[in-house]
């Protein structure tokens, strides 16, 4: 892929959407082959990898006990930033979720968790955003939020792939798409004709 | 038999051979010891099972530092079979230990250092051979198996001192009896007939671990 | 350092999670507390043998208790969606093992300062003119039995059979660590006329010391996925 694109990766579920985006976040280690990201190899570089990708999953990784602030500051002490308070704020503030800045996670929807994770991406200075699912449980607004992320992503330069069973959501924003299906992939430029008919036929499985 | 098992199965006729020579030695032309009486000759099989043991254990360790360094599955292999085989060792040292304690003090378990140590030791190989069968991936049992022998043996040596102390602080030690050379030759024989079981059980059990690492990655294959 | 730094963020998540949630305290000395009380019952009103066997059964009771507490070690990160998410930042893995260490040993501590005043009652013990020796046993059996289980715990997070395959591993590993704990207890509570704590700290220690230092360097293999 080219630095600084957007990619939209679709599939049924089940294909192995999620596994790929795990491997290239170094959770899981292929069995076979070689991979780069970001330039570094996959088997040697991992942690130069971890340093600059950030994994958004359907759940992301929050705890319930924390307030969505202390969330973020567990976070930015992880990666190593050294972010104060205020502009831990500020980021929660462009969520959306500054009142609920100090309540606790467990109180929170499933809009309000997703966006605290984008926000956990957010704050990280990241080569390489792999978004998993990241419409589930969204409501207009919400996904509006998203779409303005990966427009945000684009402009900082950040790679972005996106990976969603509905096709249609992911291609919106996405300058190309690769379809996952049966263990293989395939690239296709961007063209809406093509978006239509894939969500429409192609991803069959889920929709009967 | 394929030529490969020719070797195999000399040394296994060899090694039934000195296992015989021993044993007939060891029951029949070596007199019976002046306390103990014939129940002594148990030692001719208990000493050297204990001594194979260990060194079963050993092996099991150090397959498993090489394994951790160069990633090749054959270190995990011969690991694995070391450990199955010293665990068939380790208990036979535990049941002869016992057999022989009593008649000798009348009790069927002593805390004795090295009987308590052999035993613990034994716990430490079923906990290696039951982590192995938690992963499906030979890599991920390899490396478990790996971990679980380093620090197993590790803590061999830690755990022996610490019975002992535990056992005889401020006891007196026990005088080391000089022993009889005909005693002596007869445990060296059993002791060498012991490690030749051992090693040719060792290729067995290798040969099969890689007939059935084989099968592995053909059906993980296929799927 | 920078491990040392996350170390400590994984701490203070976890002991905020405990201090707001107090599941695992709660249960934890409530079980120590019957487990004491259950092997006074069964060993009799004996208060000359009860003495004798206190230290023995202080320690058995922290080292299930410890057992308990260690399988929750990564309870919390399941819940919010597994060790995956510590192990996606950057940086020396080993930070989990410190941060996950020191909280399981700061929570086993302060069990256990709960647990040695009920069993000062419970067997008529005069635990208080040793107080300081007591805390230093204490304290190096507690990291003793929290470095292994802490390594062990991590090794095992993802097994089915989690619940037997902890215990299996950890108990005859502790062997020395419970030896040298119960034994040293015992010494200071009946009365040490030979001097022998000494040796059972010196073991305590040497575990403690060698053991860290095995399980913290190949920890990042045990977590490889």
């Amino acid at each position: 892929m080219e630095r600084g694109t957007t990619l939209a990766l679709v599939g049924p579920n089940g294909a192995g959407k999620t596994t790929l985006l795990k491997c290239l976040a170094t959770l899981l280690r292929p069995s076979g082959g070689e991979g780069r990201v970001c330039g570094f190899s996959l088997r040697e570089d991992a942690d130069a990898i971890r340093e600059r990708t950030g994994l958004l999953t359907v759940r992301g990784y929050v705890y319930d006990e924390l307030t969505a602030e202390e969330n973020l500051w567990f976070t930015a002490r992880m990666a190593r930033l050294g972010l104060s308070r205020e502009s831990l704020r500020a980021e929660l503030e462009r969520v959306g979720l500054d009142r609920a800045a100090d309540q606790r996670v467990r109180t929170f929807s499933t809009g309000m968790r997703k966006r605290l994770v984008l926000a956990q991406l957010r704050i990280r200075p990241l080569e390489l955003a792999l978004l998993d699912e990241p419409y589930a449980g969204l409501d207009t607004q919400g996904m509006a939020l998203v779409d303005e992320y990966v427009r945000e992503f684009r402009a900082a330069g950040t790679t972005v792939i996106l990976a969603s069973h509905q096709a249609g959501e992911a291609t919106r924003t996405a300058e190309r798409t690769a379809v996952l299906r049966g263990g293989k992939l395939e690239f296709a430029d961007h063209d809406r004709a093509a978006a239509t008919h894939l969500s429409a036929h192609s991803l069959g499985a889920q929709d009967r | 038999m394929s030529a490969k098992s020719k070797p195999a199965a000399l040394l296994g006729l060899v090694a039934l051979a000195v296992l015989l020579a021993g044993s007939v030695v060891g029951l029949f032309v070596v007199p019976a010891d002046a306390a103990q009486g014939d129940v002594q000759r148990l030692m001719y099989v208990h000493v050297p099972a204990a001594w194979l043991a260990f060194l079963s254990f050993f092996v099991v360790f150090l397959m498993s530092v090489l394994y951790l360094i160069q990633r090749d599955l054959r270190w995990d292999r011969v690991a694995a079979s070391s450990a199955e085989i010293g665990v068939v060792f380790t208990v036979l040292t535990l049941a002869l230990g016992s057999m022989w304690g009593k008649p000798t003090w009348g009790v069927w378990w002593t805390w004795d250092p090295r009987l308590t140590t052999t035993a613990i030791m034994l716990a430490i190989y079923v906990g290696y051979l039951a982590i192995r069968s938690f992963a499906d991936d030979p890599e991920k049992r390899a490396r478990w198996a790996a971990i679980v022998g380093i620090i197993g043996f590790a803590n061999v040596p830690i755990v022996y001192l610490s019975v002992i102390w535990w056992r005889t602080l401020h006891q007196p030690p026990s005088s080391p009896r000089s022993v009889a050379p005909e005693i002596l030759w007869t445990l060296m024989l059993n002791l060498a007939a012991f490690t030749l079981v051992y090693i040719y059980l060792m290729m067995r059990r290798i040969r099969l671990a890689r007939l059935e690492g084989k099968l592995e990655e053909r059906v993980a294959y296929h799927g | 350092m920078d491990v040392l730094r996350r170390a400590w963020a994984i701490v203070w998540k976890d002991l905020l999670i405990e201090a707001r949630t107090k599941q695992s305290f709660n249960a934890m000395v409530f079980f120590a507390a019957l487990v004491l009380f259950i092997f006074s019952f069964a060993l009799g009103p004996d208060t000359e043998l009860l003495r004798r066997v206190s230290g023995g059964l202080l320690w058995v009771g922290i080292a299930f208790t410890g057992i308990l507490s260690l399988s929750r070690t990564y309870q919390s990160e399941e819940t919010s969606g597994g060790i995956e998410g510590l192990r996606m930042y950057p940086g020396d893995v080993r930070a989990i093992f410190l941060g996950k260490l020191l909280g399981n040993v700061v929570l086993l501590l302060s069990v256990e300062a709960v647990l040695f005043p009920a069993a000062a009652i419970l067997f008529q013990i005069e635990m208080w003119p040793h107080a300081l020796e007591l805390a230093g046993i204490a304290l190096l059996g507690t990291v003793g039995f929290s470095i292994v289980g802490t390594f062990y715990a991590a090794l095992t997070v993802n097994l089915r059979a989690r619940e037997v395959m902890l215990p299996l591993l950890l108990f005859p590993a502790l062997v020395p660590v419970l030896l040298g704990a119960v034994n040293a207890t015992t010494l200071v509570v009946v009365g040490d006329v030979m001097q022998d704590t000494g040796i059972w700290l010196r073991l305590l220690s040497a575990f403690d010391v060698i053991f860290f230092v095995i399980c913290i360097w190949i920890f990042p293999i045990a977590l490889e996925e």
